[in-house]
């Protein structure tokens, strides 16, 4: 496959350092984003994914946070090594961010419409006229109702639904290559995320980015993403065709994980759980870090820690012994050790 | 059994809440929150009841109001066919031990300067539940049917994590020996492998201590899996109310429809046949006339601009509040 690469990732670690100790919030990432491509993560509350997509901008809050370790490489240059000025025009030119509660990131008493136009006039140094006017046609491509009249008002004027609208036209103000979004359907209706997950497709389809796709509901995943990258404990530990994961997955968290998805189409009995509750990011455990919960553990479980390795198909990387080569010999030779 | 035998542990008739709010300025008009607008139902013995709707469809209110947090605008709760209105202090009181809830957010309704085996003795006190000496036994056994260990009745909420707090909310729950209880997103909050534990609890003290739950939740996968009959809402009525296989079969209300195929899947079969729904909830305090779902239904015509649509009943297990309902069934609409 010769797909382009946009983004690669590569033992990415992102540290919290508290009175409590050190949180591994992110421990050793990696992964590769190709042009055109949706990547979904997912994982349960916790586990890394807000801290992974802020470390990619750089915009974690220091201190505490850190990257103590890694390279994110876009277009081949190190962003870890960036400096601010040169880090500027990454954010919002090449990549831009949406985040679950756009609330957060508008400013209350400015029209919608000139926040954006003041992006536009920022990055692309447009003049007033024709920067108010792009503006008006991003709120008109992104489905918002009447957008010359919604331009001029403020966002609480606007449903929550309309505000995910103008971040996302906000987002896309300067055609970026790679759109990271963060839950950003999370606090919506259904109805409504209906709407926007139908649209950030239609937008992905006409101008050809990369989107990383961060949340924890692996239906949204499986409607909008090409791979998927499941996260447990500050490091990935699947990595593959969405198609493929959502068949046929092959680290035991990911099945347990898609077993106690509770099934609209059918009737059933009882849930299948998975026992136990996740480490916590100041005290991994040695080996597996879901060892004390997996079904499959063995003691080389509890004393080795397991590395993200591609299986015999080069696209899909999983990190657990049970897909390694020595496994056989293990599972004859050690007991079970599960909860 | 067909549950229409059986007499209501619990009935809800023409039920309003209206909410009155701040006048923004001296001159501008009083406005009123229709929150609940003139709903009925009947929660029979043993069963799972649950209301689902978008966020501000007036299901938690409806839960509020049955437990009296909320005075009721209009309209009557009967318990095993009394009036909770007629009640005095003491006998609601009663009622209420009966009668318990379990939030989204057990940490908000937990005190954090008190221990989980002082809340329960408290709660248990309060209603009178047991003699002293009878107590400890109680709250050791408890502890085992909601799966957390005896020690841990000696530590403090923040010491849990949230699918911890939400079995200790369940504890407090049952300690007072419930009939019913109103689950008001019980388990939304909760990340998939633990809700999958939750629900697992909750079924099966339900069948164990014959509970009658009435579970308020916006996830239609939870509610399939845990309830009897379910209750759609749409800004402050019921547009539906089915037995669930019905309901998740054969939907009839397009409301129902488009709300359940908007339903991220994960399931290859399920993902065509989308019904994209324009635009958004309308306010409810202004809400469209006629029926109020015509503001955004693809099947809408001028008389459902015009005339309310009664909830009327397609089988005896099955009603529905739309004017076309029959026709659309056998249009098999898309
Ligand atoms: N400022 C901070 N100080 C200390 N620890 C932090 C800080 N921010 C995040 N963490 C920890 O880092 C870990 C990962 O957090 P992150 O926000 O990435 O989780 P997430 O996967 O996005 O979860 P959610 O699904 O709840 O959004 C968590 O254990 C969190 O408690
Ligand atoms: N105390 C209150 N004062 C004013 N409006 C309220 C109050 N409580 C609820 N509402 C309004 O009533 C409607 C229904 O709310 P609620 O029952 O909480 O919805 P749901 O639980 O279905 O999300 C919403 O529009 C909400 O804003
Ligand atoms: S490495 Fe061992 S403990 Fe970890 S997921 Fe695989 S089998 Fe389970
Ligand atoms: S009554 Fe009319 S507007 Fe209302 S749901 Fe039925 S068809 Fe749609
Ligand atoms: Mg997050
Ligand atoms: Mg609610």
């Amino acid at each position: 496959m010769n797909k382009e690469v946009v983004l690669q990732v590569k033992n990415l670690k992102t540290h919290f350092t508290t009175s409590k100790g050190t949180a591994k919030a992110v421990d050793g990432v990696d992964f590769t984003l190709h042009k055109g491509e949706t990547l979904g993560i997912v994982g349960e509350s916790g586990c890394g994914k807000s801290i992974t997509s802020l470390s990619l901008l750089r915009l974690i809050p220091t201190p505490p946070g850190k990257i103590v370790e890694g390279e994110i490489l876009l277009n081949n240059k190190d962003i870890v090594k960036m400096k601010e000025e040169e880090l500027r025009k990454v954010r919002g030119n090449q990549i831009s961010m949406i985040f679950q509660e756009p609330m957060t990131s508008l400013n209350p008493i400015i029209p919608v419409g000139e926040q954006i136009a003041e992006t536009i006039r920022l990055h692309q140094r447009l003049p007033r006229k024709p920067a108010w006017q792009k503006a008006v046609d991003l709120l008109e491509m992104v489905g918002l109702p009447s957008p010359e009249k919604r331009a001029k008002q403020e966002p609480f004027q606007l449903s929550g639904g309309m505000r995910q609208r103008v971040m996302i036209a906000m987002a896309l103000a300067c055609t970026p290559e790679v759109l990271i979004a963060d839950e950003p359907t999370t606090a919506l209706d259904v109805t409504i995320q209906a709407q926007i997950l139908e649209l950030m497709k239609d937008l992905q389809k006409q101008i050809g980015m990369s989107i990383i796709f961060i949340t924890h509901d692996l239906g949204v995943v499986s409607e909008v993403c090409d791979q998927v990258a499941v996260m447990y404990a500050g490091q990935i530990v699947e990595h593959r065709n969405a198609k493929d994961l959502f068949k046929t997955p092959l680290h035991p968290y990911t099945q347990g994980l898609l077993s106690s998805l509770p099934n609209i189409h059918e009737n059933q009995q009882e849930l299948q759980t998975i026992e136990g509750s996740v480490p916590s990011p100041y005290d991994y455990p040695v080996g597996c870090r879901f060892a004390d919960r997996c079904p499959h553990a063995r003691e080389i479980c509890r004393a080795e820690a397991p590395d993200l390795l591609e299986t015999n198909n080069a696209e899909t990387k999983v990190r657990c012994f049970m897909h390694t080569e020595k496994w056989e010999v293990i599972e004859e030779k050690e007991e079970l050790v599960c909860p | 059994m067909s549950i229409t035998t059986k007499s209501p542990i619990l009935e809800v008739n023409h039920l309003k809440q209206y909410f009155s709010l701040k006048k923004e300025s001296l001159f501008s008009p009083k406005q009123t929150v229709k929150a609940v607008d003139d709903i009925s139902f009947k929660l029979y013995p043993g069963e799972t009841l649950s209301i689902v709707g978008e966020s501000g469809c007036g299901k938690s209110t409806t839960g509020r109001s049955i437990l009296r947090l909320d005075e009721p605008t209009e309209g009557e709760v009967l318990f095993n066919g009394t009036s909770m209105t007629s009640l005095s202090k003491k006998e609601l009181r009663n009622v209420r031990g009966d009668i318990q809830v379990i939030f989204q957010d057990p940490y908000a309704s937990l005190n954090p300067r008190q221990t989980i085996r002082k809340m329960l003795q408290e709660a248990m006190s309060i209603q009178k539940v047991m003699p002293k000496e009878q107590m400890e036994a109680r709250l050791l056994e408890l502890m085992s049917l909601v799966g957390l260990r005896p020690e841990y009745l000696e530590r403090y909420p923040h010491e849990f994590s949230g699918g911890q707090r939400q079995r200790i909310g369940i504890a407090r729950a049952l300690c007072v020996n419930p009939k019913v209880i109103i689950c008001d997103e019980a388990v939304s909050a909760l990340d998939v492998s633990i809700q999958a534990q939750i629900i697992n609890l909750l079924k099966s003290m339900q069948r164990d201590l014959d509970l009658t739950f009435l579970f308020i939740s916006h996830d239609l996968s939870v509610v399939r899996h845990i309830s009897d009959r379910v209750i759609v809402m749409y800004l402050g009525t019921i547009v539906e109310i089915a037995d669930k296989d019905s309901l998740f079969d054969s939907p009839s209300h397009p409301y129902t429809k488009a709300l359940l195929s908007a339903i991220p899947s994960i399931d290859e079969q399920h993902k065509k046949d989308r019904i994209i729904l324009k635009g958004d909830v309308p306010s409810p305090i202004d809400p469209p006339t006629g029926c109020r779902f015509h503001t955004r239904c693809p099947f809408a015509t001028d008389y459902c601009k015009k005339e309310v649509p009664a909830l009327r009943s397609l089988s005896e297990t099955h009603q529905v509040a739309c004017h076309y309902a029959e026709s659309l069934l056998k249009e098999e609409i898309v």
